[in-house]
């Protein structure tokens, strides 16, 4: 587990959760993508600004197979009632490829606790043809990382434990092209950063646009160089932009570097 | 086979100048420099009604010998004034530039010139690493990212951020669009394993220059196998060769010619300078692997003789680089009077374009 994280379980809508936090100063909330909960280097980045609860949902990793949750906005409620039972009534989320999607629907059914919305290569738009599932760990870094060389080896994981995670995400996530999500989207209120890796190989980055036009107060970066899993490919590039996003909003667009070479 | 006029500006000193770079802006002559400018016109003209497809211009610095620092600039004067000959960019300095103003001066000329642009993005000469205080080490990173975010300029249809590795903007939303849809016909420059692994990724032509055709064969043939390796193949005008030619009335001529060729480097850089860059500035070529760019190195006559030799070289050119365009640098040994070149351009005009096109 990446430096300072601790983990707990918090009991919500009948679940027990498991996550993982580190950090203090406003809340971030973290809701992972369909291979379960990874920490990145930006997970710990960002605990140094932020405290960051990144969650285990139900279904994933060492939790019971869920069986009971029937869709996306129904484990979005579920998660939101996790972050109100850690007494969070008012956080950043964050949520990444298959998690954007149930960020999505948070800030769509509980405005009201969303302050600000980063949706790393979110897979709420996708193309018609599904990625099939890749065999090896090897073969999962090569679709998630524009660099595999350049990063650790993924763990091997349990069959058993994959093969309960992929059904339910097969179950939950919904078509490609989700109409009843987006009738809903230029109703989002948060203001929302939308990411994607120039080199996506799962979600082509060039679906980032439908964001920008379905949300109101949207704002979309691409992150050059990284591919799906921006956080563990360029955690600089990645804190960076989502601390200016979460700091000043539509701010963010406004640069304060400096460019003072000598004073 | 298309033929490309490489106009340089042709900068007629009034007095001898030293063959250095940079070259002392105190030696610059002005009505020599309107001279040149208004001989870019006539000369890009004179192809024009010649029957060549494309003028080309090229991105330099501090220096007399290929005047257009401002590409977008010299193109533009060249397509106001000349109506129909295609304007190629062979091409801007990308590590060097502000991509996204390149990305806007480009889709500019496009509209202005109706549609006439040929876009080549390239990392640049070595000395050009001064010119702007580029550090060499990080040129080639540049460069990619740079040619990346061009691209992603002209493709987005909403505002867009670009968290870059050397580029860094939170809004870029570029007004105009090139007129020719989805982009000008767009190629990377250079002979390195990185500008064909680009082209071919992106579905980009290649241009390679001034290489013996061996060796440029080499670095077409690897651009080819990256292009089978993303599911397509180039077409022949997809691959341009930079050359320079030697061309007169007969081989003897030529020949003679060839021997009062001056063989000194293009930009020659003092000794110091010259081994800091051999130091920074990595290549990787390909066949040849990671070597120092070249530097104070004399740029060879590709193509020399008479008008027949001239069309038989072509023709060996095509076979073995396997290129569609050949984009010439004209060179007039002992003279640098302008008449020199069109003289010289008549006769390339008059007796081998005819032949060129069926190659």
């Amino acid at each position: 587990m990446a430096a300072g994280f601790g983990e707990g379980f918090v009991e919500a809508d009948g679940f027990r959760i498991r996550y993982v936090a580190a950090g203090e100063g406003t809340a971030l909330v973290h809701l992972h993508g369909a291979g379960g909960l990874r920490l990145t280097p930006a997970h710990e980045a960002l605990s140094r600004t932020y405290r960051v609860i990144a969650f285990e949902m139900p279904g994933f990793g060492a939790s019971a197979e869920n069986t009971r949750t029937r869709d996306m906005p129904e484990l979005a409620l579920t998660m939101a009632a996790a972050a109100q039972a850690l007494d969070l009534d008012r956080f950043n989320l964050m949520g990444t490829s298959f998690g954007a999607k149930t960020a999505l629907w948070l800030g769509l059914q509980k405005p009201e606790l969303v302050s600000a919305l980063v949706l790393e290569s979110p897979a709420a738009i996708r193309p018609p043809a599904a990625v099939p599932p890749a065999d090896t760990p090897e073969e999962m870094a090569r679709r998630l990382f524009a660099h595999p060389e350049r990063q650790p080896p993924l763990p091997a994981v349990d069959p058993q434990q994959a093969a309960k995670q992929a059904a339910f995400v097969r179950r939950v996530l919904g078509p490609p092209r989700d109409p009843n999500l987006e009738a809903q989207l230029p109703g989002l209120a948060p203001p929302t950063l939308v990411l994607f890796g120039t080199l996506d190989a799962i979600v082509p980055p060039d679906l980032g646009h439908y964001y920008k036009k379905l949300i109101p107060d949207c704002h979309l970066v691409f992150v050059y160089d990284a591919g799906h899993a921006i956080a563990a490919e360029r955690p600089e590039a990645f804190t960076e932009v989502v601390s200016d996003f979460l700091d000043h909003h539509a701010g963010f667009l406004v640069s304060r570097r400096r460019s003072v070479i000598h004073p | 086979m298309q033929v490309s006029y490489f106009e340089t500006g042709c900068y007629n000193a009034p007095s001898d100048l030293p063959r250095q770079w940079p070259m002392p802006a105190g030696a610059y002559d002005r009505e020599a420099g309107l001279r040149a400018y208004r001989g870019m016109v006539e000369r890009s003209r004179y192809v024009e009604a010649l029957g060549f497809d494309w003028v080309s211009v090229s991105e330099h610095h501090y220096s007399p010998r290929i005047l257009t620092p401002s590409l977008p600039m010299a193109a533009t004067y060249i397509a106001a004034q000349v109506p129909n000959i295609k304007i190629a960019l062979l091409g801007p300095i990308v590590p060097q530039s502000n991509p996204v103003l390149l990305a806007e001066e480009m889709a500019m000329l496009d509209t202005m010139a109706e549609g006439r642009l040929i876009v080549g993005l390239l990392r640049g000469t070595t000395n050009e690493m001064l010119s702007y205080s580029l550090n060499p080490t990080e040129s080639r990173e540049r460069t990619d990212e740079g040619m990346a975010l061009i691209l992603r300029a002209w493709q987005e249809p909403e505002p867009f951020g670009w968290q870059g590795r050397h580029f860094h903007y939170r809004t870029v939303s570029v007004w105009p669009k090139p007129l020719q849809q989805p982009t000008p016909p767009m190629y990377a420059l250079g002979t390195s394993q990185e500008a064909s692994d680009f082209a071919a990724r992106h579905h980009m032509g290649l241009g390679v220059s001034y290489g013996p055709f061996d060796a440029m064969a080499k670095v077409t043939s690897y651009y080819k196998e990256q292009c089978a390796r993303h599911g397509w193949q180039p077409e022949p005008h997809q691959i341009i060769y930079r050359a320079n030619i030697l061309i007169a009335e007969t081989d003897a001529v030529a020949q003679r010619a060839l021997a009062n060729y001056p063989r000194q480097a293009a930009f020659a850089l003092k000794d110091g300078v010259a081994a800091a860059l051999l130091e920074l500035d990595q290549r990787n070529v390909v066949g040849e692997g990671r070597r120092s760019a070249n530097v104070n190195r004399a740029l060879p006559i590709n193509f020399c003789g008479g008008p027949d030799e001239i069309v038989a070289q072509l023709k060996q050119c095509r076979a073995e680089i396997g290129a569609g365009v050949v984009d010439l640098a004209f060179q007039t040994p002992g003279s640098e009077d302008p008449d020199a070149l069109m003289a010289v351009l008549e006769l390339f005009g008059k007796q081998v374009l005819p032949h060129v096109g069926a190659i």
